[in-house]
């Protein structure tokens, strides 16, 4: 396989620049997958049938803990890659367990507030609003929980195989996904519960 | 220590948190929906174009144009979907 | 018992029952007869587990194949049970079954996979590339719609099919009305095929975006590979779509949400809506494609190059925007306001300008230029006045106003098989043709092929002119009969005798194919038709690797060019070439697929965790998979070209 070392181990080879475009593309792919969500979302928000309404149900601290650990996890991935640059590997590693716990954070807070819609009596078969208030935030969950386990198993691998023009290259890819669910979060926190509970 | 921090990061995670304080105003602050609605696209819309520039170094590659236009077609067809649908299933209906 | 219960068939009949013995009775002799003539090794070494572009290629064109007569047969009972007034051959949920799987299977498995057949055989030999981006992920592809349209056909004898229609409307595709498993079906077969599609998406704008040969800038493409480029965009970004819409249906279905319900809240006309953003680009998906193939043909035999090629680009890059902004005409009728149908009704029209750029550019290249007829050729001058038929009343049902006449009746039936038929179906079987030589070695023969084409066109014709008589009468779709008072007798039978010419056509193709296998000669040159783009530079049969030496390009006809004025297109020497490995994960993770697709159609959940839990094996298995490929050394080469006819240094 040929190396180009005037570039970033990523980028290295000619295999690695064509997964890093497949995936700005499959993130392409993703924009639209939410964009139906959030059309789907501002169709049917008022729609709440005998359920209870965002208003009644949104907290806004548990929402500002989510979004300020997952901006936070966005910063310390960001910081993954630039030591990963530096061909630093430790701190590589260090970053990478630190972005992860903080989804691992995330996700408990964001359990926790599915538990407590629950109770409220906003179930995901409630109503045509919790319908896809529920879904839209589970598959922006489902996306961090695919990436907590991805996230694991390439760390094991630099872990094991070091900084390779294929680890660094997945490693690259996986910072492209975290900050992708990062943006949509912004998104979420916007337009679901800030435009909800204003 | 100094160098795993560079400063392009740095100034761009305090960005983002300042616009997360800044969004947060709608809630906080008593204020007409249009003015709340265009403070959170604004800032929103900032938001994601930091991430892209910044943390996900969208304009580094060879590959930099193929990625923006991909990425600008996503969007547009998103929101032409989003405002499409609200089109037809809400306000024209 | 109980639980046996559930795979019952909710409205068997004699035919099915049938159907079930003959399809077991084919499997156990497919089975017998590859165990017999001990061919296990060499399918699952060749096939199963090829990674080669050409192979999967030739895999979706079987499957395509397989998957038309399935569709094809739907079509003929349904011809045939409306042929006459009051008719009983079928009764009426029969009929409700059998027009949804006619259009499933024609649109996502028979359509989809032929486009994808000739896509992958096609494009990489087209731009002078090695195979595609992510070889392993188009195995993927291929085998995820495969085993998406194995789960979707086994609806008619395990568990009944769906019958809601191929849009599959709520709330008549809720669980209220739909109380069979077969909207799941539906909904689970067509996101597993639908998942593979979206991968090949962006496969292959990755590698048409980076892996044309040298000197092949964007402008200096093939017109097919332009089209494929437009086409994988609009499936990248159109896919998601219909990815979200199926699944909040599955979650109506199997979970109790509210999305399209119509009560607390749920809105049915959202499932409406979702559905036809995706649909109305997978039109564009189907017809682009063919356009494409049109571009190549019509140039090949007028001997003249593309008339208009700069138009013809700008004409499907626009086609790619204006696809996304016209799905509401599908529903004009559905009470939204006036406002918003004009919108709708405007980008509709708008659409058949870049269309109608297309329409004069072939028209031009044909102009003065040296006509052969050949059956690409005809197929591709059949197309024409056909397609702008069909192509004329899509703009007459575009004027909002006006479909509150033409909506749902068989006015619209004949309209979009007058774009499917002469737009997908003529230019995949033109494409078949043009390219069989290069695929299989030989060509198919050219007497019973024009024989094929004019029952197909002259079908065509026949079987869907009268609708649009019947419909402006006021002829509902899908009514499995009427009455004879209402007149629509005549029309129907018409109908009927049209769709059986259509069925001999195929039949001929089938024929043709059997015929040209056993007697043609075997002894032609690469490029039969004295053609101008870049597979026909390479040897037939294609080696592994396409191309000893990547070719150097300078113009948009880069192999004319070098047949005409000398241009050079293998500069320099033998080097090894880098070549993926087999690998067996694409099979084994997509028939996965099928089993928790399977699992979730009849609410097994046991076995749809784990069967996720081996889809989730799968990927971490291939996280840690350490695979470099191979490299085919010097010596191989040269060996391998010398035999195939001398190197071309």
């Amino acid at each position: 396989m040929k190396t180009d070392h005037t570039q970033p181990l990523e980028y290295s080879t000619e295999q690695n620049n064509l997964n890093i475009l497949g995936f700005w593309i499959f993130l392409g792919a993703e924009i639209m997958l939410f964009g139906t969500l959030f059309a789907s979302y501002f169709t049917l928000v008022d729609r709440t049938g005998g359920g209870p309404s965002g208003a009644e149900i949104f907290e806004i601290t548990p929402v500002m803990f989510e979004t300020f650990l997952l901006l936070t996890s966005s910063f310390t991935i960001g910081l993954g890659v630039h030591a990963m640059r530096l061909l630093n590997k430790k701190a590589t590693l260090v970053f990478f367990g630190i972005t992860l716990l903080l989804g691992l954070a995330f996700l408990g807070f964001e359990v926790f507030e599915f538990f407590t819609y629950v109770e409220e009596g906003a179930a995901l078969q409630t109503s045509a609003f919790t319908s896809i208030l529920l879904t839209t935030l589970g598959t922006h969950g489902a996306h961090v929980t695919f990436g907590l386990f991805w996230g694991i198993a390439i760390m094991m691998q630099i872990k094991q195989r070091g900084l390779t023009p294929e680890t660094a290259n997945k490693s690259f890819i996986f910072s492209l996904y975290w900050h992708f669910l990062d943006v949509v979060w912004i998104f979420i926190f916007s337009f679901v519960y800030l435009k909800g509970m204003m | 220590m100094k160098e795993l921090f560079p400063r392009k990061q740095v100034m761009g995670f305090v960005f983002s948190l300042v616009l997360t304080i800044v969004a947060l105003s709608v809630y906080f602050l008593n204020m007409s929906f249009a003015v709340g609605m265009t403070v959170l696209l604004v800032t929103a819309f900032i938001q994601a174009g930091l991430q892209l520039i910044v943390f996900m170094h969208a304009g580094e590659s060879e590959d930099k144009g193929s990625i923006y236009i991909n990425i600008f077609y996503g969007v547009i067809v998103a929101l032409l979907t989003v405002f499409g649908t609200l089109l037809a299933m809400i306000w024209g209906y | 018992m109980d639980f046996f219960d559930r795979f019952a068939i909710p409205h068997p009949s004699p035919v099915i029952y049938a159907a079930m013995v003959a399809i077991t009775l084919t499997v156990i002799a497919i089975v017998a007869g590859i165990t017999y003539t001990k061919k296990w090794g060499y399918l699952w070494r060749e096939w199963l587990t090829t990674v080669d572009h050409k192979r999967i290629g030739m895999m979706y064109l079987v499957s395509a194949l397989l998957m038309l007569f399935r569709g094809g047969a739907d079509a003929i009972m349904m011809r045939a049970q409306t042929a006459l007034p009051e008719n009983t051959l079928l009764d009426s949920q029969h009929y409700n079954e059998i027009f949804t799987t006619h259009g499933v299977v024609m649109i996502i498995f028979m359509a989809m996979a032929f486009i994808m057949a000739l896509m992958n055989f096609v494009v990489p030999l087209q731009i002078g590339a090695r195979d595609v981006a992510f070889p392993r992920l188009n195995a993927l592809s291929f085998w995820l719609y495969f085993w998406g349209a194995m789960l979707f056909n086994i609806s008619f004898v395990i568990g009944g099919s769906p019958d809601a229609g191929w849009t599959s409307y709520f709330p008549l595709a809720g669980n209220e009305f739909s109380q069979s498993v077969g909207t799941n079906y539906y909904m689970i077969a067509i996101q597993i095929a639908g998942l593979g599609t979206l991968i090949t998406g962006i496969n292959f704008i990755v590698t048409i975006l980076k892996m044309r040969a040298p000197g092949m800038t964007l402008m200096k493409m093939p017109m097919f590979t332009w089209s494929a480029l437009i086409t994988n965009l609009i499936i990248a970004f159109a896919f998601p779509v219909l990815t979200v819409a199926l699944a909040m249906g599955t979650m109506d279905r199997l979970f109790g949400t509210n999305f399209f319900t119509t009560t607390n809240g749920g809105m049915d006309m959202l499932w409406a809506n979702l559905f036809w953003v995706w649909g109305h680009p997978e039109v564009y998906i189907l017809i682009l494609p063919a356009f494409g193939i049109y571009s190549e043909i019509i140039p090949t035999f007028a001997r003249r190059n593309l008339y208009g090629y700069k138009s013809m680009v700008a004409s499907i890059v626009l086609i790619s925007v204006l696809s996304f902004v016209v799905w509401v005409h599908h529903f004009f009728t559905m009470g939204q306001g006036a406002m918003v149908n004009s919108i709708f009704s405007i980008t509709t029209m708008a659409i058949a300008i870049p269309t109608g750029i297309k329409i004069f550019n072939w028209l031009f290249t044909l102009w003065k230029g040296k006509i052969t007829i050949t059956v690409p050729m005809l197929y591709s001058i059949g197309f024409i006045p056909i397609f702008t038929i069909g192509g004329v009343t899509g703009v007459m049902l575009g004027m909002s106003a006006a479909d509150y006449q033409y909506h749902n009746t068989m006015f619209l039936v004949a309209h979009f098989h007058l774009v499917i038929i002469p737009g997908v179906v003529f230019a995949m079987l033109a494409g078949l043709t043009y390219w069989w030589p290069k695929m299989f070695g030989f060509m198919l023969n050219e007497r019973i092929g024009k024989w094929a084409f004019w029952f197909i066109s002259i079908g065509t014709c026949v079987a869907f002119f009268p609708m649009f008589i019947s419909g402006l009468d006021g002829q509902a779709r899908r009514m499995y009969t009427y009455s004879e008072a209402t007149g629509f007798g005549i029309w129907n039978m018409l109908s009927f005798a049209g769709a059986l010419m259509l069925a001999a056509g195929f039949v001929l193709i089938v024929y043709n194919i059997y015929y040209s296998t056993r007697y043609a000669s075997r002894d032609i040159s690469s490029d039969p038709w004295d053609a101008r783009s870049l597979e026909w530079a390479t040897h037939t049969p294609v080696p592994d690797y396409n191309f000893a030496i990547t070719p150097q390009v300078d113009s948009s006809e880069a192999f004319w060019d070098s047949k005409k004025n000398g241009h050079t297109l293998y500069k320099g020497k033998y080097k090894e070439i880098h070549m993926p490995s087999n690998s067996g994960v694409p099979f084994i993770m997509s028939a996965i697929f099928f089993v928790f697709g399977f699992a979730m159609v009849f609410s097994i959940w046991i076995l749809a965790i784990v069967a996720l839990l081996g889809i989730f094996a799968c990927l971490i298995h291939r996280s840690f998979e350490q695979d470099h490929g191979y490299h085919i050394p010097v010596e191989e080469i040269k060996e391998t070209e010398e035999t195939l006819g001398g190197a071309k240094q």
